[in-house]
């Protein structure tokens, strides 16, 4: 009941604007499916993927399809089982699970389909191209210039403490960059004691309740690290609140709204942005090149971009912050 | 009669034994714990779940079960969000009016429950669905934000060391308990929760006290959305996911019955108070968040037990 309703208004949502053009020029039918169509992240991906198909009519025709939550796996392996049926020349997924879509992935390519992952990793070769952030990474990136903000804050690091809100466990992507981030803020500040992290089930309340206790449980708290956009947002409410930016250096991962206010208002020091929009965009592109014989590279990390409040203004940085802006459609 | 009013009191009686024991546990264990800072956190992360689990009481009293408080939350909190925003409307208009579209929900589940006799579990599952659908859809799945700050700074707000978002979470728990107590239709929830047949037998209309109950309940699911879009700072479309749960759990850790007729305002606040000391305690103490959970619901099962038990 609840998957049908929400699936048929997904349906209506995303499958309206996608109508063929024009048939003369044969346009190569590409599936987009992302993990969840409720989330800004996964819109920035499906604008990505839109302007190619604005820009390039007569190279693909785009489906956009994707469960409404992360927690759906099994209805993403559904929605992709179905599309598979239909013969489409080409799948871009970003799957939720790295095994559960793995069977229904094997058997479009032994249909010929050309299978391109995007931002979580499969655990087979059942893919032609697979373009991500490499997370650990980008959560090393975050200690960086957590260590970079204390120097230039005057924040003494030799000792003092660390908090880490985390949206979900056992989830790939923030797996990686939880141990990124801990791995090298052990190695750049030895003295600094990480706390036990906490996991608030991605709900933007429980974020604001685990940073709130851990300031109050901790008088030499000197960062938090929020992994994701909902836990970034907790983290900045709770830093803009009690007015402790200068104090408590706050680091988070992705941008919305709330992160990007913070980051002006100097409650937040630094986000972690993944490209999300080329992660669409280019993955559309790289299933055209594959469907006409070009050789496409196995994996492609999209990279991380780090942005103060020095870069912030930047053009190139406000396309990552805000790929709305971007839209062309 | 006298006997389940015996049983009310003990049942307050042990929750009441079980917060002391955590307050002086958690007192011992961490030296911030009693703060005037922690506890007002306390107050704030306890209020909005309390305001919610009262409403969810309501509905657990009459023998019903409301599963769509999350999306009324989530409605509530966008519209709100919207109206400010978007609109430019000065705070209390906005709020209002959001309360007062998000309460309709609960009127338009009355009717489903009641006229379409379709049960309440399934009534409110689909509800729950299709709110969270017009969620989605009215915010384009994207988070409000640029909400006044005067509105935003609510939650930081304190009146005699309280936090505002306490004293509208006091002020529902005395109006519940007067209502619950003193008015007919408190009397008859607590009558068709306990015997349908012979409530309606005795002149009770079981229509409009289904339509209250459930009314009841989401004009307090909504008022708490207000209330946490404050909190958030942003009106967020996925605001509200999953506090079903944590409102049933409140309600029947507080000694509700879901087959009805038992349950009280006070038991809930003091379920709601007991799982928000856990989560903040185990916050303060670093306790490993997977073991924290697994602690909360062996406690909620253990607690009913034992108070069934008790009851025998």
């Amino acid at each position: 009941m609840k998957k049908i309703l929400v699936l048929m208004l997904a349906l209506a949502m995303f499958i309206t604007p996608v109508i063929a053009s024009a048939e003369a020029t044969e346009p190569y039918e590409v599936v987009v499916i992302i993990k969840a169509t409720t989330s800004d992240f996964w819109q920035y991906v499906l604008v990505g993927a839109q302007n190619y198909a604005y820009e390039y009519p007569d190279r693909v025709k785009l489906t956009l399809d994707g469960p409404p939550s992360e927690a759906d796996i099994d209805q993403q392996v559904t929605i992709l089982e179905n599309h598979i049926a239909t013969q489409p020349d080409a799948i871009v997924i970003s799957s939720t699970s790295s095994d559960a879509t793995i069977p229904a992935l094997e058997e479009a390519q032994a249909n010929g389909i050309v299978v391109i992952t995007i931002d979580n990793r499969l655990n087979s070769d059942c893919y032609d191209s697979f373009l991500a952030t490499d997370n650990y990474v980008g959560g090393g990136l975050a200690a960086e210039q957590m260590v970079k903000s204390w120097e230039a804050a005057g924040i003494d690091y030799a000792a003092g403490k660390v908090g880490i809100v985390n949206a979900m466990a056992g989830v790939q992507v923030l797996t990686d960059r939880e141990a990124g981030f801990r791995d090298k803020l052990t190695e750049l500040a030895p003295g600094v004691e990480i706390l036990e992290t906490r996991f608030v089930d991605n709900d933007m309340t429980k974020a604001i309740s685990a940073a709130e206790d851990m300031v109050s449980a901790n008088a030499d708290l000197i960062g938090m690290f929020g992994c994701n956009n909902v836990t970034g947002d907790g983290v900045c409410r709770v830093l803009t609140e009690q007015e402790l930016g200068d104090k408590i250096i706050g680091v988070a991962f992705d941008s919305d709204p709330e992160e990007i206010a913070g980051l002006e208002s100097g409650a937040l020091k630094a986000l972690v942005l993944q490209d999300p929009y080329g992660m669409g965009y280019k993955g559309v592109d790289f299933a055209w090149q594959k469907l006409t014989g070009q050789e496409i590279p196995k994996e492609v990390d999209t990279g991380a971009t780090i942005v103060t409040i020095d870069n912030f203004y930047d053009d190139d940085i406000q396309g990552l912050l805000d790929p709305m802006t971007l839209k062309k459609y | 009669m006298k006997k389940i009013k015996l049983s009310n009191i003990s049942t307050v009686a042990l929750l009441l034994i079980l917060v002391a024991v955590m307050f002086i546990a958690l007192a011992c264990a961490s030296d911030v714990f009693l703060t005037t800072n922690n506890l007002q956190n306390l107050i704030r992360q306890t209020a909005i779940y309390g305001v919610i689990a009262i409403g969810m009481t309501f509905v657990i009293m009459s023998g019903g079960i409301d599963l769509s408080v999350g999306s009324v939350v989530g409605l509530s909190g966008v519209i709100c969000a919207m109206l400010m925003s978007n609109a430019s409307w000065p705070i209390f208009p906005a709020a209002v009016a959001a309360v007062l579209v998000a309460t309709l929900v609960g009127v338009f589940n009355g009717i489903i429950i009641f006229d379409g006799k379709v049960p309440p579990f399934i009534a409110t599952l689909g509800v729950n669905t299709a709110m969270r659908g017009v969620i989605m859809l009215i915010t384009g799945a994207r988070m409000i934000s640029g909400l006044p700050k005067a509105f935003t700074s609510f939650s930081r707000d304190t009146f005699l060391y309280i936090p505002m978002l306490g004293w509208v979470w006091f002020i529902i728990i005395a109006v519940a308990i007067v209502v619950i107590k003193y008015t007919t239709f408190g009397r008859n929830n607590f009558a068709v929760g306990s015997n349908t047949e012979a409530a309606r037998l005795s002149g009770i209309n079981i229509r409009l006290t289904t339509y209250g109950v459930y009314t009841v309940c989401a004009f307090l699911s909504a008022i708490a959305g207000v209330l946490m879009t404050a909190r958030l700072g942003n009106g967020v479309p996925t605001g509200g996911e999953g506090y079903e749960t944590d409102a049933i759990a409140a309600a029947v850790l507080g000694g509700a019955s879901l087959t009805g007729a038992e349950g009280s305002i006070i038991g809930t606040v003091l379920g709601s108070l007991i799982m928000a000391t856990l989560r903040n305690g185990g916050n303060l103490l670093g306790v490993n968040s997977f073991v924290l959970d697994i602690i909360i619901g062996l406690m909620i099962v253990f607690a009913v037990m034992l108070d069934k038990k008790r009851k025998k």
